[in-house]
C-alpha cells in the first residue's frame, strides 16, 4: 500500500500521513518518514572523499560498516554553519527492496521530535518555476509552524542510486 | 622388450622389500613409475592402471606411515602383476599379428585408508555439504510443484537446474551410479515437461531421499558404496517412457496415477543400500582386502562437519569484531586507565588484548580460503571430461594462492563446473579437428585468478574455436529467446554472446551426458550474480573464448601501507608498490608541457601529487619533504608523491557505500585502529585518471 503511494505520479493529496522525524536546518524545520530513519548518532571524524558531489561530505564508520555522509545544507543551498554539539547525523536506509538498499547519513543541525502527521494536515508541495528536484513530499500544516516532508529516496537520488552498493555483503 | 625388463628389476626390488621398509618404497615407486610409462607407451591400458593405483597407493600409504603394515599385501599384488607381465609377454611372443591376447589382469591394488587422502577427503566434505544444500533446495522446490499453478514450469526448471548441479557434482567425484541417477532423473523431467504431463512428485521425492542418504552415508565414510541405481533407475526411465507415450493415446496425462504406484513401488523395491548401516558397508569394503585390524581403525576417516553460515552473519561478527578491537584500544590508551596502577589491571589488559586480536584473527580466517583447493578439483574434472569426449586438454593453474571469500569460493565452484565443461564439450576441438585447422593437437585451457581494480577475476581461456557470433544469434531467435525481428547489427558482440546465459539457450548439436542441455550457462548467471559478480566473454571465432567472472571483493583482505596526505589517510596496496624515496632536489625535474618528473635510478619518472589529484586542501608542496612511491600501472612505472609513509597494516576492504564511478582512484576504505575510515587507493584506475585528465 505504502508503494503505489510512493509512486503515484502527483504527489498531491496522495499523502496519507504517518509518523515523521522533524529536524533543524537552518531556520526551517524538515520532516523524514521515520520508517526511513534507522538511527541518529552524534556528529563523528568524517573521512573526505575526493572527486564527489560537494555536498558528499565523506564517509563514516558504522560500527564496522563505511556509509557515505551528505551535508543537507550543502545540499540545499544552505550556507554552511560550524557543527555544534547539537549537530547530528541522521541515518537513514534508502531503496525500496531490502537487497538494494543503502545506507547514508544525512548531516542535519538538530533533531526535535517525532511527530503523528494526519493527511488533514498535508499539502502538496508549493508549485515553483525553477525548482530542480522533486524530493519534497509535501507540506505539514501544524498549530505553529511548518514541516517540509521530504522524500529522502529522491534527495539522495543525486548521488547514483542504481549503482550505489550496500555495505560488505 | 622393455616393459619385461622393466618388470624384471621391479621384482627385484620387490625381494628386498620386507626387509628395506620406507628406503625401498620411494625407489619401488620409481620403478613402477618407469614401468608405467612404457606400458603407456606401448598402450597397454591395464598395466597403465595398475602401476598407476599401486604407485598411489604406496605413496599414500608412505605418507600415511602405514606401509609397514601393508607391506606383505602390496608384494603379493606386486608379485600378482609381474606374473600377469610375464604370462601377457609369453602369450604375445607365440601370438601373430592382431590376434588378442587373452590374460586376465589382476584387480588393481586397493588398500583401504590409502585412498583417502586428505585432499580426497576434504573435497567430499565440501562436496556433501553443498549436496545437503542441494537437496533441501530439491525438496522444496518438489514440494511446492503441487501448489505452483502458473509457475510450474519455472518450478520445473528450479528442479532440473538442481539436479543438474548434483550430477556435475558427482561427476567430479567420479560417482557414476548417483550420477547416472541425476542424468536419467533430468531426462525424465525433460521428457515430462515436453510433453504436459503431470509432474511425479512422490517418485522425485524417492529419488532425493535416496540420493541424500547415500551423501549422508559419505559424510560418515568418504568410501560409502552407492549400491544399486537400477530400481530407481528404472522407475525414472519408466515415467519418462509414459510421459512420451501417455500424449499419443489420448492426450490425457495419466501419468500421475501410475507414477504414484511406481513410486511406491520404488519405495517397497528400493533394496539395501539405503538402509544397509554404513558400518556394514565398511566391513564390505574392508572385507575385500582384508587389512590387518589397526589399520582398519585408521580408515575410518571422518568427514570434518561443515555448517552453512549466513553471510550477512559472518559480516557483522567480522564488523564487530573489528570495533571490538578498537574500543579495546581506545580502553587502553584512555588516560583514566593509563594513571591506574596495578599488576593484577596490567595483566588483565594484557589478557583482554590478547583474546581480542585472537578473536580477530579467528573472525577473518573464517572467511578467507584460498581458490586452490577449487582449482584441484577442476583439474580433475579437465581430466575426465577430456578423456570422456575424446580430447586432449592441457589445463594451466595459475594464480590458485589467491584468497577469496569462503562463501565466494564455495559459490563459483559451480559455475566453474559448468564453464569448463563447456570450454572442453564445446570449445575445443577434437584432435583431429585442431590439426586439420594447423593448431596444437593438444588443446590449452587456462585457469587463473587475479586482483584486479578492486575486484577478483577467475579467468577460464581456451583456445577452442571460439563463439560463432551468427550461430548464436540464430539459436537464439529460433528458440524464440529473442524476436524475429531482432537484427543481428543492431547488436554488439558482447550482447550476442550474453545471450548464451538465458534459460533454455543451447548451442550443441547433441545433449551429451557432459552438457549441451543449455542449463548451464544460466547457472552460471544466476549463481555469479548472486555473488554480485559479473561475466565478460571474450571471443574471437576459430582462436578462443575466455570467461573472465569478475567477483567484488567484498571482504578480501590486503596488505598495505598507510600514507599521509595533509590530514588524510589512504592505504596503497602494497603488490602495487615497487619502492619509495625521499627525493633529491637535483633529480627532480619539470618537464615543459608535461610536468614534474624525478630521475630514479637511470630511469625519468612522471610524479603524480596526490593532495592535487584528490583536491586536498592541506599537505606537503615541495617534493624535497615528502615521500615519493613508485608504482607500476600496465608496465608503465610512475611516482605518487605523499607527505609520509605511517606504516604498513594488513586492512579490511569495504565497500564505501557509493557507486564506484563516483570513487576513480579508489577500491574502497579500510576502518582504521582509531575507528576511522581510511581510503583504499586503486593505483591502475588513479593512474589511468591522471592519463585521461
Amino acid at each position: 500500500m505504502n508503494s503505489t503511494i510512493e509512486n503515484a505520479p502527483t504527489v498531491q493529496s496522495t499523502f496519507s500521513g504517518g509518523k515523521f522525524l522533524s529536524f533543524q536546518l537552518s531556520k526551517e524545520e524538515y520532516g523524514i518518514a521515520i520508517l526511513k530513519v534507522r538511527e541518529i548518532i552524534g556528529m563523528v571524524d568524517v573521512t573526505s572523499l575526493p572527486r564527489t558531489p560537494d555536498f558528499v561530505l565523506g564517509v563514516i564508520n558504522l560500527r564496522g560498516r563505511i556509509i557515505p555522509v551528505i551535508d543537507l545544507r550543502r545540499k540545499f543551498g544552505i550556507e554552511s554553519a560550524e557543527f555544534t554539539n547539537e549537530t547530528c547525523i541522521v541515518v537513514v536506509d534508502c531503496g525500496e527492496e531490502a537487497e538494494s538498499s543503502f545506507r547514508v547519513g544525512c548531516i542535519v543541525d538538530s533533531v526535535s521530535e517525532v511527530l503523528t502527521i494526519g493527511p488533514e494536515h498535508c499539502e502538496g508541495p508549493p508549485r515553483c518555476a525553477n525548482a530542480s528536484g522533486d524530493f519534497i513530499d509535501g507540506l505539514a500544516k501544524l498549530k505553529d509552524r511548518v514541516l517540509i516532508l521530504l522524500d529522502i529516496d529522491k534527495v539522495i537520488g543525486d548521488i547514483d542510486p542504481s549503482a550505489l552498493t550496500g555495505g560488505a555483503a | 622388450m622393455s616393459i619385461v625388463s622393466g618388470i624384471q628389476s621391479l621384482s627385484q626390488i620387490i625381494d628386498r622389500l620386507p626387509a628395506g621398509g620406507y628406503a625401498v618404497a620411494a625407489e619401488l615407486v620409481r620403478q613402477i613409475r618407469s614401468v608405467e610409462t612404457e606400458a603407456h607407451a606401448g598402450s597397454c591400458e591395464d598395466l597403465v592402471q595398475l602401476c598407476c593405483a599401486a604407485a598411489a597407493t604406496i605413496e599414500t600409504l608412505v605418507g600415511n606411515e602405514q606401509l609397514i603394515e601393508s607391506a606383505e599385501m602390496i608384494e603379493q599384488h606386486l608379485r600378482e602383476v609381474v606374473a600377469y607381465v610375464e604370462e601377457w609377454a609369453a602369450a604375445a611372443a607365440v601370438a601373430r599379428g592382431d590376434e588378442q591376447i587373452a590374460v586376465r589382469a589382476p584387480q588393481p591394488l586397493l588398500i583401504a585408508g590409502a585412498t583417502q587422502d586428505q585432499q580426497y577427503v576434504e573435497t567430499v566434505g565440501m562436496f556433501v555439504s553443498n549436496a545437503l544444500g542441494a537437496l533441501s533446495d530439491l525438496e522444496e522446490e518438489l514440494l511446492s510443484v503441487e501448489s505452483a499453478g502458473e509457475r510450474l514450469d519455472e518450478t520445473i526448471d528450479g528442479i532440473r537446474r538442481t539436479v543438474h548441479t548434483l550430477k556435475a557434482e558427482f561427476g567430479v567425484l567420479n560417482m557414476l551410479a548417483p550420477q547416472a541417477l541425476c542424468h536419467q532423473a533430468e531426462t525424465t523431467i525433460d521428457a515430462i515437461q515436453e510433453n504436459g504431463a503431470l509432474f511425479p512428485v512422490d517418485t522425485m521425492l524417492a529419488f532425493g531421499d535416496l540420493i541424500k542418504q547415500f551423501v549422508d552415508s559419505l559424510a560418515e565414510d568418504v568410501k560409502a558404496d552407492f549400491g544399486d541405481p537400477e530400481p530407481m533407475l528404472n522407475t525414472l526411465r519408466r515415467i519418462a517412457q509414459q510421459a512420451l507415450s501417455c500424449l499419443d493415446d489420448d492426450g490425457e496425462p495419466l501419468v500421475s496415477v501410475e507414477a504414484a504406484t511406481a513410486a511406491q513401488t520404488a519405495m517397497v523395491a528400493l533394496p539395501a543400500p539405503t538402509t544397509v548401516p554404513v558400518s556394514a558397508l565398511t566391513a564390505a569394503a574392508a572385507a575385500v582386502v582384508t587389512p590387518p585390524p589397526s589399520l582398519r581403525k585408521k580408515t575410518a576417516a571422518r568427514v570434518e562437519r561443515t555448517i552453512k553460515v549466513s553471510t550477512t552473519r559472518l559480516d557483522m561478527l567480522v564488523d564487530m569484531v573489528g570495533e571490538l578491537v578498537i574500543a579495546q584500544s581506545m580502553v587502553l590508551q584512555d588516560p583514566a586507565i593509563q594513571c591506574l596502577d596495578g599488576q593484577t589491571l596490567a595483566r588483565n589488559i594484557g589478557q583482554v588484548g590478547k583474546i581480542t586480536r585472537d578473536l580477530q584473527e579467528a573472525a577473518m580466517s573464517l572467511r578467507m580460503v584460498t581458490v586452490k583447493s577449487t582449482f584441484q578439483k577442476m583439474a580433475r574434472l579437465v581430466r575426465d571430461v577430456a578423456s570422456k569426449s575424446g580430447k586432449r586438454v592441457a589445463l594451466s593453474i595459475a594464480g590458485e594462492e589467491t584468497e577469496l571469500d569462503r562463501n565466494v569460493v564455495e559459490q563459483i565452484s559451480d559455475p566453474l563446473v559448468h564453464m569448463i565443461r563447456n570450454a572442453i564439450d564445446h570449445g575445443i576441438e577434437l584432435p583431429a579437428v585442431r590439426t586439420s585447422v594447423g593448431k596444437d593437437e593438444e588443446g590449452q585451457l587456462s585457469l587463473s585468478a587475479y586482483h584486479q581494480g578492486g575486484s577478483i577475476v577467475i579467468e577460464i581461456r581456451d583456445d577452442g574455436r571460439g563463439l560463432d557470433r551468427d550461430r548464436v544469434f540464430a539459436k537464439a531467435v529460433s528458440k524464440g529467446l529473442i524476436s524475429n525481428d531482432a537484427t543481428s547489427h543492431a547488436m554488439t558482440d558482447g550482447e550476442v554472446f550474453n545471450l548464451i546465459f538465458l534459460t533454455g539457450f543451447s548451442t550443441a548439436e547433441a545433449v551429451t551426458d557432459l552438457s549441451g542441455r543449455g542449463v548451464g550457462m544460466d547457472v552460471v548467471r544466476r549463481n555469479i550474480e548472486a555473488l554480485r559478480g559479473k561475466i565478460e566473454i571474450e571471443s574471437t571465432l576459430g582462436s578462443g573464448t575466455v570467461f573472465r567472472l569478475r567477483l567484488p571483493l567484498t571482504l578480501a583482505i590486503i596488505d598495505g601501507m598507510i600514507v599521509r596526505v595533509g590530514q588524510s589517510r589512504f592505504v596503497v596496496p602494497t603488490l602495487s608498490i615497487e619502492q619509495s624515496f625521499r627525493p633529491n632536489a637535483e633529480d627532480i625535474h619539470h618537464v615543459v608541457d608535461r610536468g614534474e618528473c624525478v630521475h630514479v635510478r637511470g630511469a625519468v619518472l612522471p610524479v603524480y601529487r596526490l593532495k592535487e589529484i584528490f583536491d586536498q586542501a592541506d599537505g606537503c608542496a615541495d617534493l624535497g619533504e615528502g615521500i615519493l612511491i613508485v608504482v607500476e600501472v600496465d608496465g608503465h612505472r610512475s611516482c605518487l608523491f605523499v607527505d609520509e609513509i605511517l606504516g604498513q597494516q594488513q586492512v579490511v576492504i569495504k565497500s564505501l557505500g557509493m557507486s564506484r564511478e563516483r570513487n576513480v582512484g579508489l577500491s574502497g576504505g579500510a576502518i582504521m585502529t582509531d575507528g576511522r575510515v581510511a581510503l583504499i587507493i586503486d593505483v591502475g584506475t588513479l593512474v589511468e585518471s591522471v592519463w585521461n585528465a
